[in-house]
């Protein structure tokens, strides 16, 4: 029983980085219609700045904090100077200017922070005795705490979406460009800060993985992929969708390596694969993608 | 007439890339005036809309209330006032009646509450709907709905283009009755683009027609409807 909660907990807990990575997908994609390959490698560049900034001094917290802003205008950036002025021109490079991207950041960050792995102090108590205990389970605070962030993270985005003014503006846009820009919504502001958004979320997640994962240029490769078949799974216009699905990769993690024997962490993303080729046979948007229902 | 005209448009010339569509139109809308331009397929309707609220590239003056927008952009102009029924309805099909309202009031300063519950008045069936995605609803409601959404901005000027595409005549009927009541209860002027030339020209104070990016004649809505080239071509009748 306490094994199992264990990896209850450490499941949910992966899970919730891929659900913030997967989130920062498809509000991306939502808005823009792109999948935004170097999304990842943005939360990695990310991570290493709050790795600089503590090490100047500052708090971890608040590191975090800047490293999302730098996150949001460089994700931003991103979509001003590289996307919208191809996308007009045509829509099908995008795909390859966001790889070219996903290039230019993980040489930046090689380049400034160097090729060898680092440390990156946890924002929560991570000391050898820093764990309570459930149901008999000894479960880090760290571990729930960065589950405690996705729910903080959820409840402030559907607060955006549902309750303010630029979040209406941004599901008119995801919904419809032509309409909301005759309605006087400025569609190319909406998208920077909608891209904006998935670059500090993005860094967020970074910023969460690094400390049990260790901090190198390739810190969000695996995390990206799985992040974008979470994204796939769970429908890639529905950050609902991107939740779970990021939760359920987190839980497949975890009860592979403890229940199935043959199955090695090696062996993830092949099963992961099949989860994901059998929910699209049934479900071809994915587990909360809309099936647009429309009457004329 | 151009001089007290809400809308004058002078030498407007439109197009898609290299392609020219519209070769400099001269038309107005009078305060309190339903002006239709009426063309058939590929005329030329939609450009004319969409130039007109700064979608498109154009060259030529638009003049608003005295005030030069040709070169404002989409926003700038639905503050200005003038708001757009796009074809198609447009409405936003996986937000909320409610939704597709607010967005409708997204550039009015301060609370829209009132708006809502006035339009709510004059379309009841979107009062019944409001937590109900738009794309649930049908064809006329949809169409209720994007006028409601397009008086959420307070304009002084509703362009709608091509209204009655897809409605069934007796919906269109109701349509055009609802566009009239704009004008006669709430002061509204109206720049309709239509190929459906019986009822709105019947509706229209004035009228142009538009053939292959022109305007080839004008008149008012009872004397092009007694033309009898206008007949022929949109009416079906033959003489």
């Amino acid at each position: 029983m306490s094994l199992f909660i264990e990896r209850l907990v450490n499941g949910l807990a992966d899970g919730s980085i891929y659900a913030l990575l997967a989130l920062a997908l498809v509000v991306v994609f939502r808005s823009t219609g792109q999948l935004n390959f170097a999304q990842g490698e943005i939360g990695t560049l990310g991570a290493f700045v709050v790795s600089t900034l503590t090490l100047s001094g500052l708090p971890v917290w608040l590191s975090i904090l800047l490293a999302m802003v730098v996150g949001f205008v460089i994700s931003a950036g991103v979509e001003r100077v590289v996307v919208r002025p191809i996308e007009h021109r045509n829509p099908g490079a995008v795909i390859v200017a966001l790889i070219g991207v996903f290039l230019a950041v993980n040489q930046l960050v090689a380049m400034f922070w160097g090729v060898d792995a680092r440390g990156l102090p946890n924002v929560f108590p991570d000391q050898a005795d820093d764990f309570v205990t459930i149901f008999g389970a000894p479960i880090r605070v760290a571990r729930l705490g960065v589950i405690g962030v996705l729910i903080v993270v959820l409840l402030l985005l559907w607060l955006m979406f549902n309750k303010t003014r630029i979040g209406l503006a941004m599901r008119a846009v995801a919904n419809n460009q032509e309409s909301s820009n005759l309605v006087g919504i400025r569609v190319g502001t909406i998208l920077v800060v909608g891209w904006g958004l998935a670059g500090a979320i993005g860094v967020l997640a970074a910023a969460l993985l690094a400390p049990s994962a260790g901090l190198t240029g390739t810190l969000m490769l695996g995390p990206f992929l799985l992040a974008s078949v979470a994204a796939v799974l769970g429908g890639l216009d529905s950050p609902v969708g991107a939740v779970v699905g990021g939760l359920i990769i987190g839980l497949t993690e975890a009860f592979m390596v403890g229940y199935v024997d043959f199955l090695g962490a090696d062996m993830l993303f092949p099963v992961m694969l099949v989860i994901l080729l059998v929910v699209l046979l049934l479900r071809p948007s994915g587990l909360f993608g809309s099936e647009r229902v429309e009457r004329v | 007439m151009s001089g007290d005209a809400l809308l004058a448009v002078t030498g407007l010339t439109a197009g898609y890339g290299p392609v020219e569509v519209l070769h400099g139109l001269d038309f107005t809308v009078g305060e309190g005036e339903i002006v239709v331009i009426l063309g058939a397929n590929g005329a030329g309707k939609t450009t004319t809309m969409r130039a007109v609220s700064g979608m498109i590239p154009r060259q030529g003056t638009v003049e608003f209330g005295g005030v030069d927008i040709s070169g404002a952009k989409p926003d700038a102009i639905v503050r200005a006032g003038v708001s757009q029924v796009p074809q198609g309805r447009g409405t936003f099909t996986d937000l909320t009646v409610e939704d597709n309202l607010e967005c409708g009031g997204y550039t009015v300063k301060g609370s829209i509450a009132e708006d809502l519950e006035r339009w709510y008045g004059v379309f009841p069936r979107l009062a019944e709907r409001r937590d109900q995605k738009a794309g649930s609803l049908s064809g006329g409601e949809q169409q209720m709905l994007a006028v409601a959404r397009a008086m959420m901005s307070r304009p002084k000027l509703l362009l709608c283009d091509e209204p009655s595409l897809g409605l069934a005549p007796l919906i269109t009927k109701e349509l055009f009755k609802v566009l009239g009541n704009l004008r006669d209860e709430h002061g509204m002027s109206l720049l309709i683009v239509e190929q459906n030339a019986g009822m709105s020209l019947a509706l229209a104070d004035r009228a142009y027609v538009l053939e292959t990016g022109s305007i080839v004649a004008t008149g008012t809505g009872d004397e092009l409807l007694a033309d009898d080239t206008i007949k022929e071509a949109y009416l079906g009748v033959v003489n």
